[in-house]
């Protein structure tokens, strides 16, 4: 059966099956969505996902559209190298923080991304067909989360405390990677990859939170993903100045010409 | 050694109670009262985890000293890191659509249906005792989001708006997991799994709470399908626990509702 994967850059929830995939070694066909164009809203993609978010994975006639199970998943179906420890505990602690990142620190994080990012580069068009595109967007939670973006409607008290939750939730996870060296415990999972994708250009993006002076830990975990093969591939997809953001992590960056 | 701290055996307590019963472990029961606060006293076991965990109350197992919080994943660690039968899906396509429900539910029911009991159930009983000490309880609860949960008992968050925006999410949940039994009897593949666990719980203290969206015309599906789930073994024996009469009308804040609206 063949695996097709509909994604947009490799980041955040498109990037954790990208990179999962990647790990295992199995081979996919790219289906790359400009989620700037709203691609994810077109006819074509909601047949598949009603839904209208990304990514999506077609596995022969299985459709999955939830990108942490889908990860589980990749992993329960593809041969290649385990990415959940065998020990019960290191589990339930690589899932315990899959979901602090999805639910606290990832919301928190996107909300700043896409106030400084999506939302002013969606700006590019014109403000009639920008709002024609957010009425086709089918969930409703999805169509408030472009309307503030698009239109700059986040409140500056909704960022305050997205900032407030960012630099909580790195702390949280400073104190984490300080007592295991990886999401799970002893070994690179899931909840590494899951994490990489949400924090790795975090040192870019909050350098007074999250540097080698106050973060070491988290600042070491990141580069020791970055320097895995996997992740080189699957950063080498990224079409914008978004995935370029990884070369934050070179241990010896290249000096300006 | 296994111990469960639980409170009374409804919502996010009652899901460990059943999967244990399930697997027919033995454990030592830790009962404390959540509704009166009890959790927040000295020598109640904490960690960096169930310290942050977002369904900010709940049960805590806890296993040769390893504190496992966040109902759901304790689901799965009671499937696979004890004796007996395994509670997840064996086909991984299976077990992809429980964790997907278990995350679908969780984010939607899960920021719904404890408001609608706090409101009902839980705000009256916080009223009954003594307002300086319960307001004292409260002010000392880490972190802030946690705290929030009980606050929201006290300040007057509790509005008409805020009661119909929880109906509004639960109709969505609702709705689609109607439809899902259509297709079958469980929501995960052919046998009951960790997601009917993680459901139930949840679905069957709403003819009460929602009673326009849950009843027997509305959705005959999921009606018979929490009839079904209470007739079980696993489902008496955990109601065991209960010290009250009505351990369905014991509510605690739970997840909060997403922040991006």
């Amino acid at each position: 059966m063949s695996v097709t994967l509909y994604h947009w850059e490799p980041n955040a929830n498109s990037g954790k099956p990208m990179l999962t995939l990647a790990e295992k070694g199995v081979a996919y066909q790219s289906r790359y969505l400009d989620l700037l164009q709203f691609d994810q809203h077109k006819p074509a993609y909601l047949a598949l996902n009603p839904d209208g978010t990304i990514p999506a994975m077609v596995h022969g006639s299985r459709v999955l559209t939830e990108s942490t199970p889908m990860m589980e998943y990749i992993d329960d179906e593809f041969a290649g190298p385990p990415l959940k420890p065998e020990d019960a505990k290191a589990r339930w602690r690589m899932r315990w923080w899959m979901r602090f990142f999805d639910s606290y620190f990832a919301p928190s994080l996107s909300m700043i991304g896409w106030s400084i990012f999506v939302g002013p580069a969606a700006r590019q068009r014109p403000p009639e067909e920008l709002r024609a595109a957010i009425e086709r967007i089918p969930l409703e939670s999805r169509r408030i989360a472009w309307r503030k973006a698009v239109f700059n409607e986040f409140s500056a008290e909704e960022l305050a405390e997205s900032k407030r939750r960012v630099l909580f939730a790195t702390l949280a996870l400073e104190r984490h990677l300080s007592r295991f060296k990886w999401i799970a415990g002893d070994t690179y999972s899931l909840g590494d990859i899951n994490g990489f994708n949400l924090g790795y250009a975090l040192p870019l993006s909050q350098p007074d939170h999250c540097n080698d002076t106050k973060t070491p830990h988290i600042m070491e975990w990141l580069r020791q993903i970055y320097e895995r093969p996997a992740a080189r591939e699957t950063w080498s997809k990224g079409r914008t100045q978004m995935a370029a953001r990884i070369t934050i992590l070179e241990r010896n960056p290249r000096k300006p010409v | 050694m296994l111990e469960l701290y639980t409170s009374e055996p409804n919502t996010f307590f009652l899901k460990p109670l059943i999967a244990l019963a399930e697997k027919q472990v033995t454990f030592t029961t830790r009962y404390f009262d959540a509704t009166s606060l009890e959790q927040f006293a000295d020598g109640f076991p904490t960690d960096l985890e169930s310290g942050l965990q977002l369904e900010r109350e709940g049960p805590l197992l806890v296993h040769d000293g390893t504190l496992i919080s966040s109902s759901f994943f304790m689901l799965e660690y009671i499937s696979e890191g004890l004796p007996g039968m395994s509670l997840i899906p064996a086909a991984a396509y299976d077990a992809y659509r429980a964790r997907a429900w278990g995350q679908f539910l969780g984010a939607n029911l899960g920021s719904s249906v404890p408001v609608l009991g706090a409101a009902k159930y839980l705000q009256p009983h916080l009223a009954t005792l003594d307002a300086a000490w319960v307001d004292g309880c409260i002010a000392k609860i880490e972190p802030v989001e946690r705290r929030a949960g009980w606050l929201a008992l006290r300040d007057g968050t509790y509005t008409a708006g805020c009661l119909k925006a929880a109906q509004t999410r639960l109709q969505a949940a609702v709705a689609r997991t109607e439809k899902a039994l259509q297709e079958g009897p469980w929501l995960a593949g052919p046998a009951f799994s960790v997601a009917d666990i993680d459901a139930y719980p949840m679905l069957c203290v709403l003819p009460d709470l929602a009673s326009s969206v849950v009843n027997p015309g509305a959705t005959p599906r999921i009606m018979e399908y929490v009839g079904r789930i209470a007739a079980r073994d696993s489902v008496r024996a955990a109601r065991r626990v209960a010290r009250t009469d009505h351990p369905e009308r014991q509510f605690v804040p739970g997840p909060e509702a997403s922040r991006w609206g």
